[in-house]
């Protein structure tokens, strides 16, 4: 099922045949109508030609200048607006040599495991080499134009874009969170908070969230003069801390204008304060192994001594919100937006589900501020309904739908998602994440099914990956590799693949014929090349075409084209005629045991060589010669039949030799035996008259009989 | 989303892609006979490089005959004539397209011609206007006009009886794809006539021991055995352990799933795993993808409409495309 990108009824996805609407696209063709009739042809992978016939006008028949039809070619399943062709075809290349090294180690393993009779297939630390995998993949995702990093740390700018993120690496990051990366199950949660911070940019474009309202304060920030008093501010911070992102949270709270040395001595309380949120904030306990460089909050790598750091955390906020000093702090919207700020700390469902824009966000700020310690992923789906309810989503983005269906801890609706939203490479590919150490999921991807001709859902899924590779000439080549990690129909259309290969160009045909001895496929690589030698041989060039016939083996053509060539022979010969074909015999010769009568045409050659030579010099040495060459043909059991009239009959002249005569006796009985035996072969039907004068025989027999006469008188 | 490839004559009205779609061959209503070639392999635009009129009446269909026998074409024209045509060089002369042999139409119309490659021959099978099939054998691979007709039946499941006087208006041949060594030679055939038993799609097999051909199979339920049959198409098998087949008539398009395995009488196995409707009316052509996983078909109501089974092998309209200017 090669995807087109609007399937819906693709999988498991519970959706009943009858519910399913496929979608209507238009063809343009850019006639003029009415159109009579079409014509479909599959192209090279999954690319489809549409041939479209106009209806010839009534009368005159090409009076309106309009085309007779269009052929029309369409691709199906590749259309991605995120990332353009060049970019796909990199991520394809770059992406062949994980997943070869990743199924030889798996091969390795699987040997290994079968010696030690090990009861799990996989080695423990299987999922170290997917990790590696998905790496490699994972940064090739990359998005390619990079946005200008600035030099300056500029204590404005809140919100620092390094690269544009795609959804695809969005995508790619989610699965290798939860299948691939075993390492942080543990801390789970805050891989998420990560993910998000990456990635929340990707929701901006279909509504409103935390990072769109960052990008649209940034804009306004320069413009503004007293920070603090606009509520847009405080807004913008509780947001920020909401989803966890505390380095700007910090950033921003040091805008505010109690910081100003003209100021700070007025404001020693209210400055007091906002540095006191500052430190917590940055004090904040986090329930995993490290942080990066210049990220805050302290790092716990245990859940003891997390939870005592969290309580310890969460009363020194409870104690700052109860604390006098607010009485004492004058700005109103610093006093409201900070301990605003506190309660979302201390984990206030109403603060959180306030501050943030779209659902994950919730979620994120769940994960942080109410249950840090959320494990499992039932719990997590039903804490992602929660948020949802909480958060409806008007227009549902591609990545939500794989989210649940991770959280929802469904295999086949992952795999719906992954195809539906992000294409064949994408499922290709994120099989072997989703497959990591999950015995269910394993079972579920590579078991047979017999409603898919017996493969499994992962070969399925490579067989259309392939095709899809297969649809471009500069991706084709690459197939083999996926084609090859399929274990039942891999082979079979790799086979297919192959054969449609151009032939007409020598490169690509060694190119081809090499994959195929790669992977052993002796009987396609002959085919193509019978298809190369016949191309060749009828377009003119006899030569190529003898030499790729004899490279598939043909015996059956081969031996056609010898019969030709006798054919040829047979007729009596001009000069000009000898060079074409006597360069042929001497291709043909090289092999000769494939084409066992060739050795005739050698012998033959050799004699009627020396036959010129005695029509040149007319030396009796030569005609000897020449006579002894005859003798060898006419002993020699592969000379056809049908040939030894003509050799016969071209050696008149030296069997009525001047001089002498150039037989003797022994030798002149032979050629009368053969021509008796001719004569009785006269009668039967299938004997092929030689196309030579009718008194031809006789006069052969005359001039042999003249002969004997001749040698036996001499002897 | 589309690309246009190529811009066809007036008057065209059949196209045949060869087998790797480098060429395309044309037909058109004088008789002409055009070949499209792409000049520069890097683009994908192709040009006219032949033009010959094979014959006075209109081309309806163009076939081309598998790579191995050279870049030749059968052409099929309205008056029920087929003539095969072959691109050669001769005796330094310059490239050009040849007639290589003539089948003349006495009352009987040639209405489909297919090529079937076996490891020996070549195989044509051509079906015509009175409801017999003709398969004819090439005698020399190297000479596309030596033809000797192998056999002649109709297309019944009962070999026996014959039925005269069948008039046909269409019938639709199509070979398994499969050219492996050992495969026997096998077609699956449909009429569209006024004789119900020819009708229905049979699968013909090559008996080697007895050097006949046998019907295997038929592609019909019980009731609508006697249904017109529009087009037949046979899936390349990558691997299946069955085959697929499509066969479309007035009820709509049929996946038909056939054993590999005969049973006693040498009959196979048949199931109808789907009748799908969406054309309402004539399907023109149906062409597989190939890996045998889409269907890809064109019919009366002017759509192209592709199809394919879901994971529950449960067949579905995936999506279809509406031609516009």
């Amino acid at each position: 099922m090669p995807g087109l990108t609007a399937d819906s009824g693709n999988a498991l996805v519970p959706l009943s045949p009858e519910a399913h609407v496929s979608v209507v696209y238009p063809l343009h063709h850019g006639l003029k109508p009415p159109i009579s009739r079409l014509s479909i042809s599959w192209s090279r992978g999954n690319a489809l030609r549409v041939s479209v016939f106009r209806e010839l006008p009534a009368e005159s028949s090409d009076s309106d200048g309009e085309a007779g039809g269009k052929v029309v070619q369409v691709k199906l399943g590749v259309a991605d607006g995120e990332v353009d062709d060049a970019q796909w075809r990199r991520i394809a290349y770059g992406s062949v040599s994980p997943f070869a090294l990743l199924q030889s180690r798996r091969n390795s393993v699987l040997a290994l495991s079968k010696m030690s009779m090990s009861s799990s297939p996989y080695h423990p630390d299987w999922w170290e080499y997917v990790m590696e995998y998905s790496k490699d993949i994972s940064s090739l995702l990359d998005n390619a134009k990079s946005l200008p990093n600035s030099m300056i740390d500029d204590p404005k700018t809140v919100l620092k874009k390094v690269e544009e993120p795609t959804c695809l690496k969005a995508a790619w990051g989610l699965l290798e969170i939860f299948y691939a990366d075993k390492e942080s199950q543990a801390w789970l949660p805050e891989r998420i908070v990560d993910w998000l911070a990456d990635y929340d940019v990707l929701f901006s474009g279909t509504q409103a969230t935390v990072h769109s309202k960052l990008v649209e304060f940034q804009k306004e920030i320069v413009r503004l003069q007293v920070i603090e008093d606009d509520p847009r501010y405080w807004e913008v911070i509780t947001s920020a801390l909401a989803v966890g992102w505390l380095e700007i949270v910090v950033k921003l709270l040091r805008l505010h204008g109690s910081y100003q040395l003209d100021q700070l001595s007025n404001r020693e309380t209210e400055n007091g304060l906002v540095e006191a949120v500052a430190i917590l904030i940055s004090k904040m306990p986090r329930m995993r192994p490290e942080l990066e460089a210049g990220r805050l909050g302290e790092c716990f790598k245990t859940k003891p001594d997390f939870i005592k750091a969290w309580e310890k955390w969460r009363a020194q906020i409870t104690k700052l919100d109860c604390s006098s000093f607010w009485v004492q702090c004058d700005h109103r919207q610093t006093r409201e937006g900070l301990r605003n700020m506190l309660q979302l700390m201390l984990g206030n469902t109403n603060n959180l589900c306030t501050s943030t824009c779209h659902w994950i966000e919730l979620y994120i700020s769940h994960f942080l501020y109410v249950r840090p310690f959320t494990v499992g992923l039932e719990s997590m789906h039903a804490l992602a309904q929660k948020c949802i309810q909480l958060k409806p989503i008007s227009s549902s983005h591609r990545l939500m739908g794989l989210i649940v269906g991770i959280l929802g801890e469904n295999t086949e609706v992952v795999l719906a998602e992954c195809s539906r939203a992000f294409g064949p490479w994408m499922v290709a590919h994120a099989i072997e994440l989703l497959t990591a150490g999950s015995d269910q999921a394993e079972i579920i991807l590579q078991e047979g099914r017999d409603n898919l001709g017996g493969i499994s859902i992962e070969e399925l899924h490579r067989l259309i990956y392939a095709q899809v590779l297969s649809s471009h000439a500069l991706t084709w080549q690459i197939a083999p590799i996926y084609l090859t990690s399929c274990m039942k129909q891999g082979m079979g259309l790799l086979e297919v693949l192959l054969y449609k290969q151009p032939v007409q160009d020598n490169q690509m045909l060694l190119k081809t014929t090499e994959i195929c001895r790669l992977y052993d496929l002796e009987s396609i690589s002959s085919s193509i090349m019978k298809i190369a030698g016949v191309y060749h041989w009828k377009h003119g060039r006899k030569g190529s075409g003898v030499f790729w016939l004899q490279q598939a083996r043909d015996e059956f053509r081969l031996n056609r084209i010898a019969q030709q060539l006798f054919d040829f022979v047979g007729r009596s010969i001009s000069d000009e005629s000898f060079k074409q074909w006597e360069g042929l015999i001497e291709l043909l010769g090289s092999e000769s045991k494939i084409a066992g009568g060739l050795d005739f045409l050698h012998k033959y050659r050799d004699f009627k060589k020396s036959l010129q030579q005695v029509q040149v010099g007319k030396t009796t040495d030569a005609a000897q010669q020449a006579v002894e060459s005859l003798i060898s043909l006419m002993r020699n059991p592969s000379t056809p039949q049908r040939f030894w009239l003509p050799l016969l009959h071209d050696s008149l002249k030296l069997l009525s030799w001047q001089e002498r005569p150039l037989l003797n006796a022994n030798q002149t009985n032979l050629l009368l035996n053969k021509l008796q035996e001719l004569s009785m072969a006269r009668l039967r039907p299938d004997f092929i008259e030689a196309n030579l004068p009718p008194q031809a025989l006789s006069s052969v027999r005359l001039a042999l009989a003249t002969n004997l006469g001749r040698a036996i008188l001499e002897e | 989303m589309e690309k246009s490839l190529v811009t066809l004559d007036n008057g065209t009205t059949c196209s045949s892609w060869n087998y790797n779609g480098e060429r395309l061959a044309t037909g058109s209503v004088d008789g002409t006979l055009a070949i499209f070639d792409s000049i520069d392999p890097a683009s994908s635009s192709f040009t006219c490089t032949s033009r010959s009129r094979v014959h006075e009446d209109s081309v309806v269909k163009v076939v081309w005959v598998p790579p191995e026998y050279g870049d030749a074409v059968g052409c099929i024209c309205a008056d029920g004539t087929l003539s095969l045509w072959e691109e050669v060089v001769e005796d330094a002369q310059p490239l050009q397209w040849k007639l290589c042999k003539s089948f003349g139409s006495n009352s009987n119309k040639v209405l489909d011609v297919q090529f079937g490659v076996s490891p020996t021959s070549l195989k044509m099978v051509s079906a015509y206007s009175d409801g017999h099939v003709k398969v004819y054998e090439l005698l020399d691979p190297l000479e596309l006009k030596s033809w000797q007709l192998q056999a002649e039946f109709q297309n019944a499941s009962d070999s026996v009886s014959t039925f005269g006087k069948a008039l046909c208006l269409s019938a639709s041949v199509s070979w398994n794809p499969q050219r492996g060594e050992s495969q026997q030679s096998s077609f699956v055939l449909g009429f569209h006539s006024d004789t119900p038993q020819l009708n229905s799609a049979k699968v013909w097999e090559f008996d080697q021991n007895h050097q006949r051909w046998l019907p295997v199979a038929e592609l019909a339920l019980h009731g609508d055995k006697g249904d017109q049959v529009f087009t037949v198409a046979w899936a390349p098998n990558i691997g299946r352990p069955y085959e697929v087949m499509a066969v479309a008539t007035h009820k709509g398009i049929a996946i038909w799933h056939l054993g590999l395995n005969p049973d006693i009488d040498g009959r196979l196995s048949v199931e109808r795993v789907a009748l799908l409707s969406g054309h309402d009316g004539e399907v023109w052509q149906m062409e597989w993808d190939m890996s045998g996983m889409t269907l890809a078909t064109t019919g009366g109501d002017g759509m192209v409409r592709l199809w394919q089974s879901n994971l529950n092998g449960v067949w579905h309209e995936q999506a279809a495309l509406e031609p516009t200017s």
